[in-house]
C-alpha cells in the first residue's frame, strides 16, 4: 500500500512539476533538482528495501524513521539554500534601487526633468 | 604638528561661514574632476516635512557644504521642502530604511571622490552648530570616523540595550546608536561596498565593520535635541523595538572580533 502511495505521489509531483516548467512558473535550474528528488522518491517508493539495508548498516531499529529524517534534512538544506541566495538577491537589489535612484538624480541635475513615476 | 593644526585651520575656516581664507588647494588632495566640493551632509530622511525646510536652512547657515537628502519613499512633502530649502534630494524608488538610504548618499560620495562626509539625521535632533566640532578630527587626520556621541539622551532602556549591545560586540564605544558621524574617504570606500549592503541598521553592523578594517574611531560629545515630531521610525512598536535588539545582539555576538584577530 505505501509503495503504492509513494508511486502516485511521486507521479503527482512529477507532473505538476512538468506543467511548472512548461509555463514558465519555475526555472529550469530549480526543476532540475526537483526532479532528482522525484525520481530518488520513485526509487525508494518502488524499492522499501533499500531503506531496510542502510537503517540495519547504519543502526537504526524503526527504518521508515530513516526515509524521514534523510527527507526533512534534505529539506533543511534546501531551505537554508534558499534563505542563501535570497539574502544575495536582497543585497543586489538594493545597490540597484541605490542606483537607480542616484543615476535619476544625476540625470534631474542635467536635465531639469523629474524623475519617472514607478 | 603646528603645521597640521595651522592647516586644519585653515580648512576649518572654510566650511564655517564668515570664512576669510579663499582656496585650500595647496593644504590637501588636488579636486576630483567631478564635484565641485570636497565633503557633503547626508540626511536620510522618511516623512520629516515638518523639520525638514529649517533643518535643511539652520545646516546651510552653519557649514558651506551641500546637503544630499536621501527620500526613503516619503509618502509627504519631505522631498519638495528639503529641494526647496536648498538641499539635493535623492529619491529612492523603493524604500530601504535608514541605513540603505545612508549608503546610497556613501556611495555617491564615493564615486565623487569626497574627503569626508557628515551623516545625520533629518528630524532635527542633531545640531548643525557641531558638525564644525565633529569635522575636526578628520581634518587634523587624528581618525577615520568621528562619532556624535550623547549620553544624556539616553533613557535606562537605552542605556541598558548599549550596555547589552557593548557586550555582545565587544565594542568600546558609549553612544551606540548615534547617526551623527563623520566618515573621511576611506570609511566612506568600505561602507560604500556590497558587504556593508547586507546590513539592515547602521550601528553595531556598521561600526563592527569599521572597527576590524582597522578605522581609527574617537567620540566627541554633542548635545542632541529631543525629535521634533516625538515619533522615532525605527522603534515605532515594542514589537520592532524587540526584533532590533534580538537581530542586533545576534549579530554582535557573531560578528565580534575573536581575540585571535583584534589588530
Amino acid at each position: 500500500m505505501i509503495t503504492l502511495l509513494s508511486s502516485v505521489f511521486g507521479v503527482l509531483v512529477a507532473s505538476l512539476l512538468l506543467f511548472l516548467v512548461r509555463r514558465d512558473h519555475l526555472h529550469i535550474s530549480h526543476g532540475l533538482g526537483w526532479a532528482l528528488a522525484i525520481l530518488l522518491c520513485a526509487l525508494l517508493g518502488f524499492a522499501p528495501r533499500i531503506f531496510d539495508a542502510m537503517a540495519s548498516s547504519l543502526g537504526v531499529s524503526y527504518s521508515p524513521i530513516l526515509g524521514v529524517a534523510l527527507a526533512i534534512a534534505a529539506l533543511v538544506i534546501k531551505a537554508l539554500m534558499t534563505d542563501i541566495e535570497m539574502s544575495r538577491m536582497k543585497v543586489r537589489q538594493q545597490r540597484l534601487i541605490q542606483k537607480v535612484a542616484l543615476l535619476e538624480s544625476e540625470l534631474q541635475e542635467m536635465t531639469g526633468r523629474p524623475t519617472i513615476d514607478d | 604638528m603646528m603645521a597640521t593644526q595651522k592647516a586644519g585651520s585653515a580648512i576649518m575656516g572654510l566650511f564655517a561661514r564668515n570664512r576669510n581664507v579663499i582656496t585650500m588647494s595647496n593644504l590637501i588632495a588636488p579636486r576630483h574632476p567631478r564635484t565641485r566640493f570636497r565633503a557633503a551632509v547626508l540626511m536620510p530622511a522618511l516623512n520629516e516635512e515638518t523639520v525638514i525646510g529649517d533643518h535643511v536652512a539652520s545646516i546651510l547657515k552653519a557649514v558651506d557644504l551641500p546637503i544630499w537628502l536621501i527620500d526613503d519613499c516619503s509618502t509627504d512633502d519631505t522631498a519638495e521642502r528639503a529641494a526647496k530649502a536648498g538641499a539635493r534630494v535623492i529619491k529612492l524608488p523603493a524604500r530601504l530604511g535608514a541605513w540603505g538610504a545612508t549608503q546610497a548618499g556613501i556611495r555617491e560620495a564615493a564615486s565623487r571622490g569626497l574627503e569626508f562626509v557628515v551623516t545625520m539625521d533629518a528630524d532635527g535632533q542633531h545640531n548643525p552648530d557641531d558638525i564644525v566640532t565633529l569635522i575636526k578630527p578628520i581634518i587634523n587626520g587624528e581618525c577615520d570616523v568621528v562619532i556624535g556621541s550623547s549620553l544624556e539622551r539616553g533613557s535606562k532602556a537605552r542605556r541598558l540595550a548599549w550596555r547589552m549591545m557593548r557586550l555582545t560586540s565587544g565594542l568600546q564605544i558609549q553612544d551606540l546608536t548615534s547617526g551623527f558621524r563623520v566618515l573621511n574617504h576611506q570609511a566612506i570606500s568600505l561602507l560604500a561596498k556590497p558587504r556593508a549592503t547586507t546590513l539592515d541598521y547602521q550601528d553595531v553592523g556598521v561600526l563592527l565593520m569599521l572597527k576590524q578594517a582597522g578605522m581609527r574611531m574617537a567620540e566627541v560629545p554633542v548635545v542632541m535635541s529631543p525629535r521634533a515630531n516625538g515619533k522615532s521610525r525605527i522603534f515605532s512598536s515594542w514589537l520592532a523595538v524587540a526584533f532590533y535588539m534580538a537581530h542586533t545582539l545576534l549579530l554582535g555576538t557573531l560578528k565580534r572580533s575573536r581575540p585571535w584577530n583584534q589588530k
